[in-house]
């Protein structure tokens, strides 16, 4: 069950903001998820990037809130990445198609990360 | 066909803190019918979507409750979603139902994403608009093949009864 169990784990580096998700990303989990990394999302002095390893379920809740974050960061000109995606978590990414706008913005991570 | 037909009902509130006990639910059933894992995530998506419907949608902030009814038959599973509530307008959302690829982001909508899912991950939806909402998912049981059961996505069958 703790395995199922929605958290979150927030790693501030001094040169980025990562966010270790965890647990099952549901509705009951959305207030919650959306508390933590909103404030988050509007720090453009710092790249954003979630960790997906330990995500154990996500529906369209979960996706359209990536997509508001995605949309966040990009007015912003902020890198925003995800890593460590979970071949569950990836299939939906792909039948949905936000995979093609987080690979869009995991170009631009990288090219931001070359010039440092 | 429908002849060994088995029944499980459950009802929860229309509140978003039982939905993973519906999924532990449909996880159960269909664990015990021998679906696949990647078929029973498929199908937890799903119901879920539905459910989310039901929570969003259905009460106006309002309690209310969710009916599941699991028909269990020989060669698939069958999951009912059903509310008393002011009937979501389905039709409408399947319009906006696709995929986001091919859009710029700025235009990305992501409210007929649920709907989208349900298709993509389903063999069959049907929603009724009556008294209530009522989604209806198949999933049929692919015996022994080896290719992968997800390529047999049904078209939209999204109905409304007048």
């Amino acid at each position: 069950m703790d395995q199922k169990r929605f958290h979150l784990v927030h790693d501030e580096q001094p040169d980025r903001h990562v966010v270790y998700i965890k647990g099952e990303l549901d509705l009951a989990a959305a207030e919650q998820f959306q508390r933590t990394v909103e404030p988050l999302a509007s720090d453009a002095s710092k790249p954003l990037v979630l960790r997906l390893e330990d995500l154990t379920y996500i529906d369209s809740t979960g996706i359209g809130m990536f997509v508001a974050l995605l949309k966040t960061r990009h007015q912003l000109g902020a890198p925003f990445a995800i890593e460590n995606v979970p071949p569950k978590v990836r299939r939906l990414f792909d039948l949905t198609g936000v995979s093609y706008f987080f690979s869009e913005m995991n170009d631009a991570t990288e090219r931001i990360g070359g010039q440092s | 066909m429908k002849e060994h037909e088995m029944i499980v009902q459950l009802s929860i509130p229309a509140d978003a803190q039982f939905l993973d006990i519906a999924r532990l639910t449909l996880y159960g059933l269909a664990a015990k019918m021998g679906f696949s894992y990647e078929e029973i995530e498929d199908m937890k998506v799903a119901v879920s979507e539905a459910c989310n419907n039901v929570v969003l949608h259905a009460y106006n902030g309002r309690s209310g409750d969710i009916h599941l009814r699991f028909e269990m038959s020989a060669d698939a599973l069958s999951i009912v979603i059903k509310d008393e509530g002011k009937g979501f307008d389905y039709e409408r959302a399947a319009k906006q139902a696709a995929s986001l690829s091919g859009k710029p982001l700025k235009d990305v909508k992501v409210g007929g994403l649920g709907l989208f899912l349900m298709e993509a991950l389903m063999d069959d939806v049907r929603v009724t608009t009556k008294g209530g909402t009522e989604v209806r998912l198949t999933k049929f049981r692919h015996h022994g093949e080896g290719e992968h059961a997800h390529d047999c996505i049904s078209p939209s069958s999204v109905q409304e009864q007048a």
